[in-house]
């Protein structure tokens, strides 16, 4: 099992200022203590038109990466699949993998801000759609010397991409939430599949039930790979790990629920600013597990267990203190 | 006088070479003239070779953490390959990596087969997009964002001053679309230098009215360059452009103890220092970019020691 962490947030979040530039250097400096504390992978995700300035091009942030690190791979995650041309995100992805000698993993998202999709003119009910051809564009784009695409969305006609990669094709990820419907789609299409962060037990079904789909419709057990996003909030004594939990939430992930419409309903609808007792709210809260190393060690025996490739956790220093000694 | 080096990563190439091996022997020189004090490194857009670059800010992004003062400019930019949100969003990226050395050349519209209008619009959109806060953008060819109609003035636009009154935070919009809009991040400059190729006569007329700096590559003839660049001076004094907003671009080849053509400077260092010298007056230009035929050939150390101090003398 490969484990994957962040290389630091890019963006000047109106609870943690910090100086824009400054901020990029730290990434590249992350991407090197990731790579010496002994993580497999290291990721910068995507987003636009944001006050704090969000990372908005996360393969060119990961060029920076590749020129200061030698093993560790370079992970997008998640870069937003539907708001490219896919041809475009090919170049992209092979112009890193050149830069890196073939260390490009993709975790190719949908999206889920309408300010996003309405301001680049994609309509965003194709979002998942798109995510699925614009996958296959970059698989074939990637493998085939030459090839031709008709799909709803994108058509291609005898394209060649070049300069080549040095993957064949290029590995990538289908990021499409922790639902029973991301699943079946991941797994019906045969895609590599990396959930994102839920209760463990949750994370089990949802695994499950993607391996089921992917077995039924003829993908090879080997191509059906799956990655875990992990949030765990892990300190010395639980009144810690807790006060952490609140941490993370109040200067990050309430800044994308509260905006952005960060937490969706049962029918893919945007929640912003939900009210703090909001089921939907109190689940992803919950979802943010408090743990102490201990706890965190067996909830990641516990994912290696289930099978998977690799998992993610953000909290980079602390994972190659307490959790990356029990399984290196 | 400033002097750059610019590459064609697929020119010249050893044909066994493979993309990476290529790309690397190219960074390495990039690292080498920054130590020797050369100004600007200027990749080329391409996708023809095996070993062409078709994403160079994103090469020059990596080239930019192995850097410490060089100026990293992403030449002959398309702009058919990407929205021109990215191509703000790709310089700013670049820019803040690099603490401000970035920059980005684009192909004329006939080089590219677009409408030269197109261009204009690319060109004069993204230098909104680093500076703007919130803005809109309507033209021909692009609407900033999707939704700006026709009621919408052409060009740029801001909001009314007494908007600021109504003003909501992002965070507390919800899922209203915003008719105004902001591209982060801005770059680390307040505004990256953006060139264009002047092998049209229209686009450099346009080109020196609007203050886009104007550059001339290798394959024109030196004579005729030189000429152009003249011309894009006097166009742009009867304008009332000011000489301190732009940085004209010569390219050339150029070869030390070597024999002059059309395309490329050669001769003495002595030589070579009195044709840049006279072809600077000539053309009004202050950035002379020297197109590297081969690597590693121990010129580009003669040049930095013989040369260069004496164009910046």
């Amino acid at each position: 099992m490969e484990f994957w962490t962040g290389a630091g947030t890019v963006s000047k979040n109106r609870k943690m200022p910090t100086a824009i530039a400054a901020g990029y250097d730290a990434a590249a400096e992350g991407a090197i203590t990731a790579e010496k504390l002994g993580f497999d992978g290291v990721s910068a995700a995507e987003h636009h038109f944001m006050y704090d300035a969000f990372m908005p091009q996360p393969l060119q942030s990961l060029a920076a990466m590749a020129a200061v690190t030698e093993r560790v791979k370079l992970l997008t995650g998640a870069m937003l699949l539907p708001l490219y041309d896919p041809l475009e995100a090919a170049e992209q992805s092979i112009t890193l993998d050149i830069l890196s000698n073939g260390r490009v993993c993709m975790g190719l998202g949908m999206g889920y801000r309408p300010l996003e999709f309405n301001t680049f003119g994609t309509a965003k009910k194709t979002r998942g759609a798109r995510l699925v051809e614009g996958m296959e564009v970059l698989r074939l784009g990637t493998s085939q010397e030459t090839f031709s695409y008709e799909g709803k969305h994108y058509q291609y006609e005898n394209v060649s991409l070049l300069p080549r990669p040095v993957q064949s094709p290029i590995e990538m990820y289908f990021c499409g939430g922790a639902t029973p419907f991301g699943a079946r789609r991941a797994g019906k299409a045969g895609l590599p599949y990396w959930l994102a962060n839920s209760p463990t037990d949750h994370s089990e079904e949802i695994i499950k039930e993607y391996r089921r789909i992917g077995l039924e419709t003829g993908h090879a057990p080997e191509q059906l790979k799956v990655a875990v996003f992990k949030d765990l909030c892990i300190a010395d004594t639980m009144p810690e790990a807790l006060e952490l939990r609140d941490f993370m939430m109040n200067t990050f992930y309430e800044e994308h629920i509260l905006g952005y419409g960060y937490l969706v309903d049962a029918d893919g609808k945007n929640l912003y600013n939900p009210p703090k007792d909001h089921p939907i709210y109190q689940r992803f809260y919950n979802s943010l597990a408090c743990v102490t190393p201990e706890m965190a060690v067996e909830e990641v025996k516990r994912h290696e267990q289930m099978g998977i490739d690799a998992i993610y956790m953000g909290n980079r220093d602390l994972v190659a203190k307490y959790i990356l000694p029990e399984f290196k | 006088m400033k002097v750059g080096l610019s590459w064609d990563l697929d020119q010249n190439a050893d044909p066994v070479e493979t993309p990476v091996e290529r790309w690397r022997s190219v960074l390495d020189e990039i690292i080498q003239a920054d130590n020797l004090g050369f100004d600007s490194v200027w990749i080329p857009e391409g996708r023809d070779t095996a070993v062409s670059c078709p994403q160079p800010s994103m090469y020059l992004t990596g080239a930019a953490v192995k850097t410490k003062s060089i100026q990293l400019v992403a030449a002959s930019r398309t702009v058919g390959h990407a929205h021109p949100v990215r191509i703000a969003e790709e310089v700013a990226v670049l820019d803040l990596y690099s603490q401000g050395r970035a920059g980005i050349s684009f192909l004329s519209g006939a080089s590219q087969q677009v409408a030269e209008q197109h261009v204009q619009e690319v060109v004069d959109f993204v230098k909104v997009a680093w500076t703007a806060d919130e803005f809109r953008y309507r033209g021909d060819y692009l609407q900033f964002p999707s939704s700006t109609g026709d009621e919408a003035p052409r060009g740029a636009s801001e909001p009314e001053p007494n908007s600021a009154l109504e003003f909501v935070p992002q965070w507390e919009a919800g899922p209203v679309q915003p008719e105004f809009l902001t591209v982060t991040p801005k770059p680390h400059q307040r505004l990256p230098m953006a060139y264009i190729e002047v092998d049209e006569e229209s686009t450099l007329e346009w080109a020196a009215r609007q203050g886009v700096s104007p550059v001339v590559r290798a394959d024109v003839p030196t004579e005729e360059a030189v000429e152009r660049l003249a011309r894009y001076r006097r166009i742009a004094d009867d304008a009332g452009r000011s000489r301190a907003e732009v940085d004209p671009i010569l390219e050339r080849r150029l070869i030390i103890d070597g024999a002059s053509d059309p395309h490329t400077l050669g001769g003495t260092s002595d030589e070579l220092i009195k044709t840049i010298r006279q072809l600077k007056l000539v053309g009004s230009f202050r950035h002379l970019v020297w197109k590297r035929e081969t690597s590693n050939d121990g010129q580009l150390l003669q040049f930095a020691g013989e040369i260069q101090p004496l164009l910046q003398a």
